[in-house]
Order: C-alpha cells, then sequence, then structure tokens
C-alpha cells in the first residue's frame, strides 16, 4: 500500500481554484520533490494536506495509508503522522518552544497509547535532535520562532520534524532564503531522518537543495497541475530551460 | 426607576439611623459620603461614565451594610492565606477577623492597623488624609463608602523604610453575605524614599449577590515607591465596585496591577494624580471575563507637573456573552510639559458573544508633551491556531496555549512571587484546553 495517494485532487482559496485535479503517488521510504513557478499551487497543495481550513477541498481524494485524510483535523493528522514544515514558520510570542513541543509530543504519544514523557527523556530526546539539526540551545527557550532570523525559523521546522519523527514530511521550501550552512545542516537533518519507513515530499525553488539531498521522483507543478514528472535529471532540465516550457504545455 | 429613587432613600435611611461615636471631623466626612451619594444616585445609562454598567440586582433590592464578622467561607481559606511571609490583615464582610491578623514585628515607623484602632492611635494621621483624596463626585459606590465604612487598613511606612515582605489585606465576604454590603477602606502613607508592596485581595463565595464597595487612598511622598496588587475575584453573583486613588509627590513612583476574575459586574476606578514633577505611574490590569459577566476597569491619569511618565498597560480575555470596559483617561494640564504618557488596551475574544468596548481619552492641554494610546480587539490567530494544530496539539489546547500567550505578559509585572503563581493558576483555570497542558504553564 502506497503511503500517500493524491487522486484528482481539486482545491480552491477564497473562491478560486487553484489546484485542478492533481495525481500523486508515494510510497514508504520515497523522497518526492515538487518544483514550480510562484503561485502554481506548491503552498496550497501543503495546506491541503496539512489541513488548513481556509482551502477548500472541492473535488478529488487523498489516502494516507490507506485511509481518507481529508476527513481528520489538522492534529489528527498531525497524530496520524502527517508534518508540515512550514513556508513561513508563525511566530507566536510567549509560548515557549519547550512547552509548545512538549504539548505536541505529548498529544502524538497520547494518541499512540503511550504514557506522557517524562521530563528527563523529554530533554535528553530534545538535546540529541537539537545536535542532529545544529540548533542553538538558546533557541529553544524562546517563544516559537518569535524574533528567529528566516533560517533559524527553518531550523526550527527541521528540528521539531525531528522530534515528532512523522511517516510523512512534508517541507514546503525549507531551503528557500537559506545560506549555504545551513542548507547543509538542514539538509543533514533530513538525511539522517530517512528511513524506509518515512517519506519526503520536498517543495521547492531551487534546483540547489537536490544537490544535497537526493530525491527518488522530481514533479513540476504549473498552474495546478504536475505537467510533468521524472527523476532527478528532470530537476537539471528545469535549471536549464526553466518552466516556460511547461506553462505553454499547461495552457 | 421608581426603584432605583426607593433605594437611594434606602441608603440615606441606613445612614441616619445608625448610632456612632466617632469624632466630629470623622462624623463630617461620612456626611460628605451620604450627601454625594445622594446627588448622584445610584447610576444609570445617562451617566456617561457609567453607560455600559447594567446594576440589575444591585439596582433593585437594598444591600444593608453587614453589621458584624463573618465566618472565613471554607474554600476560601487559601485565599485567606496567600503569599505566606507576609504582614497580613483579614476582614470578613467588611470586620477585622482578628484571628487572621499577622503583624507583629513590623520595623520601626511602620503601622499596618486595622482602622478602627487607627483611629484612637493615628487620629492625627487619619485626620490629614482619610477621605481628604478620593474623589466621590463621580463615583456613587465610593461615596456610599465613605459613608458606610466599618472597618479597613492603615499602613503607614515612615521616610526611607524599605519593606523586604508585602503587606496583605485580605477581604472576603462571608456565606451569610447575601444580600449585604461591605466597605473596606485602605489608606496608605509612603514617607518620602519608603518602599513597599501591597497586595489588596477580594473575594467571596458563588452564587451569593453581596455587594462589596472598596476605596483606597495612597499618599505617596516624594521619592517613595508603591506597588499596589489590585485582585478582584469575587464570587460569580456579587458586586464589586471600587476606587482606587493615588496622588503622587515629586520622583515618586506607583505600579498599581489589576487582576479582575470574579463577579457578576466587577469595576475599579484608577485615580491617579501626578502632583510633583518626576512622579511615574505603571498601571497594569488583566481581566478574565467569563458568561455572564461584566469587568471594568476605569483610569483617570492626570499629569499635573512637568517631566512625569505613565504607562497603562490593560489587557482583557473574553469568553461566552461576557462584557468589559476599558475606559482610560490621560489628562496632561497646562504647564505639565515633557509629559511622557502611554496607554495600551488589548482585548482577545474567545467568543462571538463577547463584547468589549475600549475607550481612550486624551485630554492635552500642554505643548511639548509625548502621549500614545492605541486599542486592539481581535480573535485568536487562525495562523498560529493552525501552526499549532498541525504539529499534533489539539484545538482546545491549541487555543489554551495562544490565549495564555496573549495574558502571560501581564503575569510578569506581578511582583509578589506568590501572587504571580496564583494569578497563573487562575489563568489556567480560565483558558481553554485539558489539564495536561495547563500543567506545561
Ligand atoms: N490565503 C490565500 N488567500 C488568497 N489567495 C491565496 C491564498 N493562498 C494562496 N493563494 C493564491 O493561490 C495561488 C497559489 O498560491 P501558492 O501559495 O499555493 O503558490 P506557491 O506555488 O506556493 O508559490 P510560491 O512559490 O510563491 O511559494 C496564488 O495565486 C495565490 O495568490
Ligand atoms: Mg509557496
Amino acid at each position: 500500500m502506497a503511503m500517500l495517494e493524491i487522486k484528482d485532487l481539486h482545491a480552491a482559496v477564497e473562491g478560486e481554484e487553484i489546484l485542478k485535479g492533481i495525481n500523486l503517488t508515494i510510497n514508504a521510504g520515497e523522497v518526492h520533490a515538487i518544483m514550480g513557478p510562484n503561485g502554481s499551487g506548491k503552498s496550497t497543495l501543503s495546506k491541503v494536506l496539512a489541513g488548513h481550513e481556509g482551502y477548500e477541498v472541492t473535488g478529488g481524494q487523498v489516502l494516507f495509508e490507506g485511509r481518507d485524510l481529508l476527513e481528520l483535523a489538522p492534529e489528527e493528522r498531525a497524530r496520524e503522522g502527517v508534518f508540515l514544515g512550514f513556508q513561513y514558520p508563525v511566530e507566536i510570542p510567549g509560548v515557549a518552544n519547550t512547552y509548545f513541543l512538549k504539548a505536541a509530543v505529548n498529544a502524538i504519544r497520547k494518541h499512540r497509547g503511550e504514557s506522557e514523557i517524562d521530563a528527563m527523556e523529554f530533554l535528553k530526546l530534545i538535546r540529541d535532535r537539537m545536535k542532529m539539526v545544529k540548533m542553538d540551545e538558546a533557541l529553544f527557550k524562546r517563544p516559537v520562532n518569535e524574533g528567529f532570523s528566516g533560517g533559524e525559523k527553518k531550523r526550527n521546522e527541521i528540528f521539531q520534524m525531528a522530534v515528532l519523527e512523522p511517516k510523512l514530511a512534508i517541507l514546503d521550501e525549507t531551503d528557500s532564503g537559506l545560506d549555504i550552512d545551513a542548507l547543509r545542516s538542514v539538509s543533514e537533518g533530513v538525511n539522517a531522518l530517512r528511513d524506509p519507513e518515512r517519506s519526503f515530499l520536498l517543495i521547492t525553488h531551487y534546483q540547489r537543495l537536490l544537490n544535497y539531498i537526493q530525491p527518488d521522483f522530481v514533479h513540476v507543478l504549473v498552474k495546478g497541475q504536475i505537467v510533468k514528472s521524472g527523476g532527478k535529471e528532470l530537476a537539471q532540465e528545469l535549471e536549464q530551460s526553466g518552466y516556460a516550457l511547461f506553462e505553454e504545455n499547461a495552457a | 426607576m421608581s426603584a432605583v429613587v426607593e433605594s437611594t432613600s434606602v441608603y440615606l435611611q441606613d445612614f441616619r439611623s445608625r448610632s456612632v461615636d466617632e469624632p466630629a471631623w470623622l462624623a463630617e466626612r461620612r456626611e460628605a459620603g451620604i450627601q454625594a451619594f445622594e446627588a448622584l444616585g445610584l447610576p444609570h445609562r445617562r451617566m456617561e461614565a457609567w453607560r455600559n454598567l447594567k446594576l440589575g440586582l444591585l439596582g433593585q433590592e437594598h444591600f444593608a451594610a453587614a453589621d458584624a464578622l463573618g465566618a472565613v467561607p471554607m474554600a476560601l481559606a487559601p485565599t485567606a492565606a496567600l503569599v505566606p511571609e507576609a504582614w497580613r490583615l483579614v476582614f470578613v464582610d467588611g470586620h477585622l477577623s482578628p484571628g487572621h491578623a499577622a503583624v507583629d514585628a513590623l520595623p520601626k515607623g511602620v503601622t499596618v492597623r486595622p482602622l478602627r484602632e487607627a483611629l484612637a492611635q493615628d487620629a492625627e494621621l487619619l485626620e490629614t488624609h482619610l477621605g481628604r483624596h478620593a474623589e466621590l463626585d463621580a463615583h456613587p459606590f465610593a461615596a456610599l463608602n465613605s459613608a458606610f465604612w466599618a472597618d479597613g487598613a492603615l499602613i503607614d511606612v515612615a521616610p526611607g523604610t524599605v519593606l523586604d515582605a508585602p503587606v496583605v489585606l485580605v477581604f472576603l465576604s462571608s456565606e451569610s453575605s447575601a444580600h449585604r454590603a461591605s466597605y473596606p477602606r485602605v489608606l496608605v502613607r509612603a514617607g518620602e524614599s519608603a518602599e513597599f508592596r501591597i497586595a489588596q485581595i477580594h473575594a467571596g463565595p458563588d452564587n451569593l449577590p453581596y455587594f462589596v464597595a472598596p476605596v483606597t487612598e495612597i499618599v505617596a511622598e516624594a521619592n517613595s515607591s508603591v506597588q499596589l496588587h489590585h485582585v478582584q475575584e469575587e464570587g460569580d453573583s456579587a458586586y464589586h465596585l471600587g476606587l482606587v486613588h493615588a496622588d503622587l509627590a515629586r520622583d515618586a513612583r506607583l505600579h498599581l496591577h489589576g487582576f479582575n476574575d470574579g463577579g457578576k459586574v466587577g469595576r475599579t476606578d484608577i485615580y491617579v494624580n501626578l502632583a510633583g514633577e518626576g512622579a511615574d505611574a505603571r498601571l497594569d490590569g488583566l481581566y478574565l471575563v467569563g458568561d455572564g459577566q461584566y469587568a471594568d476597569y476605569h483610569t483617570w491619569v492626570r499629569h499635573q507637573s512637568g517631566h512625569c511618565t505613565s504607562q497603562q498597560l490593560f489587557k482583557g480575555v473574553l469568553s461566552g456573552k461576557a462584557e468589559s470596559v476599558f475606559d482610560g483617561l490621560i489628562h496632561v494640564h497646562k504647564g505639565a510639559q515633557k509629559t511622557d504618557s502611554q496607554q495600551q488596551n488589548r482585548n482577545l475574544l474567545l467568543s462571538p458573544r463577547a463584547l468589549t468596548h475600549s475607550n481612550p481619552r486624551l485630554e492635552i492641554y500642554a505643548d511639548d508633551v509625548k502621549c500614545a494610546h492605541g486599542s486592539t480587539v481581535g480573535e485568536l490567530d487562525r495562523d498560529a491556531l493552525f501552526y499549532l494544530r498541525s504539529r499534533g496539539v489539539g484545538e482546545n489546547d491549541a487555543r489554551g496555549l495562544l490565549t495564555f500567550a496573549f495574558a502571560n505578559e501581564m503575569l510578569q509585572p506581578i511582583g509578589i512571587e506568590a501572587l504571580r503563581d496564583h494569578v497563573g493558576q487562575r489563568l489556567a483555570a480560565f483558558m481553554p484546553g485539558d489539564a495536561t497542558v495547563k500543567e506545561l504553564l
């Protein structure tokens, strides 16, 4: 059984159709990359998969491990193992990263019928994952993303992913705006988490990311549809030709 | 309407039928109080400053002054003991509970005394200050307090004295206070360069219509520093309508922190006169207003001299069919140059049925001043909610975390640790979400 099956997915924002029939299947252990021009619907797809209520599904189906994903509340999707790394992580002044992440970890454990994590165990987990993504420990005590630089926010997303250990991680432009050091540690974090049981959907603008994370498949999203799919070489092709060719095809 | 007229005369009748043996100056001030009340009557919609307040039962029925000490309700025993390391006076139904008093070993030059006792021992100080500061012409209930107060506290701290422990005044209502009124009265004098913290705590049982109208007068002499934590946790059917008045001499500092988390109707009017140059007033307030409750802070900050500073920050969280008012005045007198005054009011509505009124008022008669004010009303941020939920945090818990985030800022300025913890627990009890998330905070 596939981990994720998207079938003819249509979605609208404020009455305007943005996704116009997406088909995509991701098996356990695979890394897929989606590339596409500005406004093509990449973030919309990620928000729909995570359950943002501002995005209305107007047609099609999404199955996660064979179950209807779209009927679940966002927190239920997370507890089932879907993780969305935000293109623009939200700043939440007044809520420390620690509280937030502990609440998240416990919610997921409870869902699995496990007991609450004890303080020592939590601290150990946090330390370990912070090292994995080379995140500064001081950031962890601060309010969620407040005053973080762009790179720190993205690192925090990967750090949270590493702590929550999802089955499916959707990373929406986690590489954008990162300098090379940050990009390296973000990529190392992702590579360290690669696992036959875990799948990734990387949304990116830049072929550069794929130098650090080798995808199994690359898809090109234009105007709400996947217009081409291929292997890693498709990214290089895009780098040279741009999206113009595909946009013509989509029109 | 006729009930209002009748109840006015009822309070006057109560007043005339008392038998008291008090000094002439005090009798005069009580008389001035009842006269001020007679002139004002109970508030009604046409009184601008009282427009939004619905008196309900208080306007229909007679709440006579409680004439005896009541028992501390069992559930409120912890409230009576809040802030363990403190000098303490506890009053029930407006009367001193001698068994709860802890005012031994006060430093030299420091008085913490029930007002009744102070009438004999500190007659001169009381005659000079008691009732000489609070203004009665806009607050009918402060007027009633002046007429009827039975007891309360005098806090007098000699020049240069710094108190390391706070003074805690607890005013409780008993289970037998239904349809009774109490009028706690507090006088605070801070001598030159004195420095201390006070907690004034009000609480009472739920499901009981009682009425409390406290008045606190603060006289802060030059360069003194007074922190007053004014905590309103009355029972859910209670009426609490109080007033705090502070007169600040040059370089004096007042930090008043209000916490309103109780009562059917809870209102506190805060008057601050920055009378001497360089005085500073900081007013903070947090109001948590549940279904069917009404909370109201009115502030009157008057910059009367130059180089004074004031900052006001009031935050409210409303749920269900709650209603709140923040009405804040900054008045800068002619000649009060170099005034720096700020006022902020922020409201978080957890329910579409909640209603909040925010009314900043600036009256500026000097030209070289910095004054800023702002007010916001909003719901929980949708993107933040989604972000938290996308990590597995349940919707209610996410709402709780964000509510906590909004209100938490108002816990930090509470300068008495035990009180800060207490207010934190009250906040946790108020906010949405389940117990395990609340424990994290
Ligand atoms: N919340 C929203 N309200 C209104 N329009 C929206 C909203 N979110 C997305 N859109 C619109 O949907 C379209 C697709 O946006 P989306 O953010 O999915 O694109 P994207 O491929 O992620 O672009 P980028 O590369 O810039 O991140 C755009 O036309 C955008 O304006
Ligand atoms: Mg995007």
